[in-house]
Formats: C-alpha cells, sequence, structure tokens
C-alpha cells in the first residue's frame, strides 16, 4: 500500500517511535503517583519529552507543555479558556470542525475572516478588516489540512499583537513541517497533534501555553495531578493544571523518539522534500485530462498536502477506486467544511493525497498513474456503454 | 555530611510541581551540585503530594546561586536529618 494519508496520522513512522512504545508499556510507570524506579523512569521521559519539544518550539519553561490527547482535545482547552458567550472571535476560512465546534458550544460570535486559496496578502487583509475594536479572540489554523494551504500566521499574529487581542494557533498541520517560535509569535496557545508531522503515535496531542495567568485556565477535566492532593482543585500552575489522570506514557515515549526523528533529520529537509512530492504530483495530475488540482502558484504557500478532483466522478468513489489500486487517500470534506465553502468544494469535497518524510518520487508516480487508470477505465466503460447503446437504439 | 553525633544533613528545596523539580534538579546538575528529585515526607508537604530535590548540606549555598543564576525561583527549603527528622530552614 502506498500511504498518502499523512494529513490524518503519519502511518509510517521511525522504527525507534513503535520500539520506544512497546518498551513504555512494560517499563514506564506514571510520573509522580510513585517514588520507584519504574515511576521515576516515566517522569524523566515525560520531562525529555517536554524538553525536546520546548527545543523544538523554543518554549521558554517546559512547565507550560501540556500533554492532550490529541489536537482538539488541546485546542478545546484552548478556546474555553478565552471563549465567553457572546464574544466576538475571528477564525480564517479554513478552520477544521476542531476550532467552529467548540466555538459553537461556547456560544461565540463567530466572524469568518474568508480570503481565496493561497493568497496570503488577501488573507491578511481579512483579517485586518475583521478584527474590530470589539474582538476578543482570534484563531487561526497554520496550514490547511485540506488544501495545504500555508497562512500567513506571523502576519495575523503582529495585527494580533497591534491590537493587544490574543490569539490561538493551531498547528495540527504545521508542526514538525515549518518552523514555530513561542518566543517570537507571542500567541497565547498553539495546539497541534502528536501523531501527524511529529511522527508519535495516536492519543498524543500537545497544547503549548504562551505567557497568561495559568489561574485563569478553565480545566476541561478535573481529577488526580500527582501534586497538591489535599486540594478540592486543580493545582494553578502548569502542566498539572490541565493534565489530569493517568499520562499516555506510551504516547508521549513515542512521541519523544518522532521528535527526536525530526530533528535528527531536519524539519526543513522534511519539509521540502514534501513540497517537492507535492509540486511533483500536482503536475502529473495536471497533465491528466478530467483532473483539477489546487495547487499553489506561488512558492512557500503550500505544505505536502493537496487537494483534487476527477471530472463525473465522486470523491468517494475515487478514493476508493485508489485504495483498490493500493494507494490509501481521503475523500470528502476532512472534518473541514468551513474550508470548502471558501474555497468552493462544499458540495464535491475532494479527494485529498498527503505526503510524508517516508513518501518518494516513485509513489507519486505509482499514484499519478492509478488515478489515469481510473479515469481511463472510467473512459472505456462509458465509451462501451455508448456504443452499447447505439446498437440497441438501432435495434 | 556529618554533624554532631553523626547526623547526616540533607537539604529539600520544594518544587511546586514535579516538573518543576526536574527543570531545579536539571541547573543543579548543569552546575554540578548532585541533585535528587523526590517526594518530601507528608509532614512538609502540606498541600499532599509536593516535589522537592534534595541536595547535600555542603552545597546548598551553592545550590541557591544557581537557581537564582538561572531565574529559577523555588519554595521553602527543609533541613532533613537521618532519622527524617525535618525543620524549615530560615535563609
Amino acid at each position: 500500500m502506498i500511504y498518502l494519508d499523512n494529513a490524518a496520522t503519519t502511518l509510517q513512522k521511525p522504527a525507534a517511535v513503535g520500539n520506544a512504545v512497546r518498551r513504555a508499556i512494560y517499563g514506564l510507570a506514571s510520573p509522580g503517583r510513585g517514588g520507584h524506579s519504574f515511576a521515576k523512569k516515566g517522569a524523566e521521559t515525560a520531562f525529555k519529552t517536554r524538553e525536546a519539544i520546548g527545543e523544538l518550539f523554543n518554549v521558554k519553561e517546559p512547565d507550560n507543555i501540556v500533554f492532550c490527547m490529541n489536537a482538539t482535545h488541546a485546542l478545546n482547552i484552548a478556546i474555553k479558556a478565552l471563549v465567553k458567550a457572546g464574544d466576538r472571535v475571528v477564525i480564517s476560512g479554513y478552520e477544521h470542525n476542531s476550532v467552529y465546534r467548540p466555538l459553537v458550544a461556547m456560544g461565540a460570535e463567530i466572524a469568518v475572516a474568508a480570503s481565496p486559496l493561497f493568497r496570503p496578502y488577501q488573507c491578511i487583509e481579512a483579517f485586518n478588516d475583521a478584527m474590530t475594536w470589539d474582538t476578543s479572540l482570534v484563531v487561526v489554523n497554520q496550514i490547511s489540512n485540506v488544501f495545504g494551504y500555508i497562512l500567513p500566521v506571523d502576519e495575523i499574529a503582529e495585527l494580533c499583537k497591534a491590537r493587544g487581542i490574543p490569539f490561538i494557533v493551531d498547528a495540527s498541520q504545521s508542526a514538525g513541517h515549518i518552523d514555530i517560535d513561542m518566543v517570537r509569535l507571542g500567541a497565547a496557545f498553539v495546539a497541534m497533534s502528536g501523531h501527524k508531522g511529529l511522527y508519535g503515535p495516536q492519543g498524543t496531542g500537545i497544547l503549548i501555553a504562551g505567557e497568561l495567568d495559568h489561574l485563569s485556565i478553565k480545566t476541561l477535566m478535573e481529577g488526580g495531578s500527582g501534586s497538591n492532593s489535599r486540594g478540592k482543585t486543580m493545582p494553578d500552575f502548569l502542566p498539572d493544571r490541565l493534565e489530569a489522570g493517568t499520562h499516555n506514557m506510551p504516547g508521549i515515549a513515542g512521541l519523544l523518539e518522532g521528535v527526536r526523528f525530526i530533528k535528527e533529520k531536519g524539519q526543513r529537509k522534511i519539509f521540502e522534500h514534501e513540497t517537492r512530492l507535492v509540486t511533483y504530483a500536482g503536475r502529473l495530475l495536471a497533465e491528466i485530462p478530467g483532473v483539477s488540482v489546487y495547487i499553489s502558484d506561488r512558492p512557500g504557500c503550500q505544505s505536502g498536502v493537496l487537494s483534487f478532483l476527477i471530472d463525473d466522478m465522486l470523491c468517494e468513489v475515487a478514493a476508493e477506486e485508489l485504495s483498490k489500486r493500493g494507494i490509501a487517500v481521503r475523500a470528502g470534506l476532512h472534518c473541514a467544511p468551513l474550508a470548502h465553502e471558501t474555497a468552493g468544494t462544499i458540495e464535491t469535497g475532494t479527494i485529498r493525497a498527503s505526503f510524508s518524510a517516508f513518501n518518494t518520487r516513485d509513489e507519486v508516480r505509482a499514484f499519478a498513474a492509478a488515478v489515469r487508470d481510473i479515469i481511463e477505465k472510467k473512459k472505456g466503460r462509458k465509451e462501451y456503454q455508448n456504443k452499447y447503446n447505439s446498437i440497441n437504439n438501432a435495434h | 555530611m556529618q554533624r554532631g553525633d553523626n547526623q547526616v544533613i540533607q537539604y529539600l528545596i520544594i518544587c511546586r510541581s514535579l516538573t518543576y523539580a526536574q527543570r531545579t534538579a536539571k541547573v543543579l546538575e548543569r552546575a554540578g551540585i548532585s541533585a535528587y528529585v523526590m517526594r518530601p515526607p507528608m509532614e512538609i508537604s502540606g498541600e499532599g503530594c509536593m516535589y522537592c530535590v534534595k541536595v547535600s548540606e555542603k552545597r546548598l549555598s551553592d545550590a541557591l546561586i544557581a537557581l537564582n543564576n538561572a531565574n529559577m525561583g523555588h519554595g521553602k527549603i527543609y533541613m532533613l536529618d537521618s532519622d527524617g527528622k525535618s525543620s524549615e530552614v530560615r535563609l
């Protein structure tokens, strides 16, 4: 199988990730839940992971790195910490439901700063216009999970800082791909998955808190934290305040190896590899009659994710046909209907191919050949049908 | 370290969380000071489940200087003798 669904989960992991998970299951107990050697080993691994993440994202204090279940969990904490019912919240036109739905649940007044695909200057303009005096918060997706569009987050951050508006960055698709510097960015929160570009196991996510009053962060869950146990409320410091219950130590141990892999391989190199594959795939697909590809005509605007459509074929059917040919892609709305509304694909959805450090040019060629084969078979069936119909009509 | 009737004295630097204790220990280790993360005795951890970093009597002042240089604050400091008796140290 050629796996091209890395925007959902990177399934091909460095071998060290799997080994670490296996070792953790039998060797790492809960950090802070005992003084024995297994708990201490767990605590050491959790700390090393926080440090490794801190180095990758330039986080001053590892305490501000909170282990979560996934990016949705992290985004829920971040959004619910900062939003009250009726608050005006400006978001991009490319947000995932993990941003949109919590905002709806909180009763926020959502203002969408919509702008066309792969047009960063228009995106900045849209945010500039949408950020009125009564805006309480900005939430922005750094890379669209549907189109791989890299939004101008640094510029949007500057707009927010100039107006004193806190902002949250959804880095689910950008973590491990492009540079994120917490100090420079100045975000209230950055939320990300551990199981995509960071190559950790599923069930891992990260919330990085910026410089804000940690006591003001509402807790989504309450329970054991291994600290201040006689207190009736969650501790007023991070990460304990937001890490109720037993840690996912196999996940965290695997995530540490994933982050180490990125550092060893080089984030920039991985990103360049993926974008080269996207460019190549876009070119090959664009040569096939009947295929529409969403590819950026500007350098630096697209990550290793691309969407496409096949004329007169439902995207789910196309994905099924690709699966039969040994190619794993995703089809549909990708849990981001807003992105499709913005890009004009809400009625059709898209077929999405997303690349990782483990994909090759040969795989891209095989993928494009499979798309061509699907279209030619479909064309052949149509010609046969037409011929059959004309013979029948003649009789 | 020995004191009086062969009592071994250790100092416990109280930290608000396990992560903070780990950070504290790392700063001290980098400064060449042996530091050990542990849970303090119940009589010290009033709120329960606290963490501390244990350093030897001889290195306490070096430890405090190292933490100060790293802009790392710390909680109370307790003296612990080999019988497990503790008392707060007023700096």
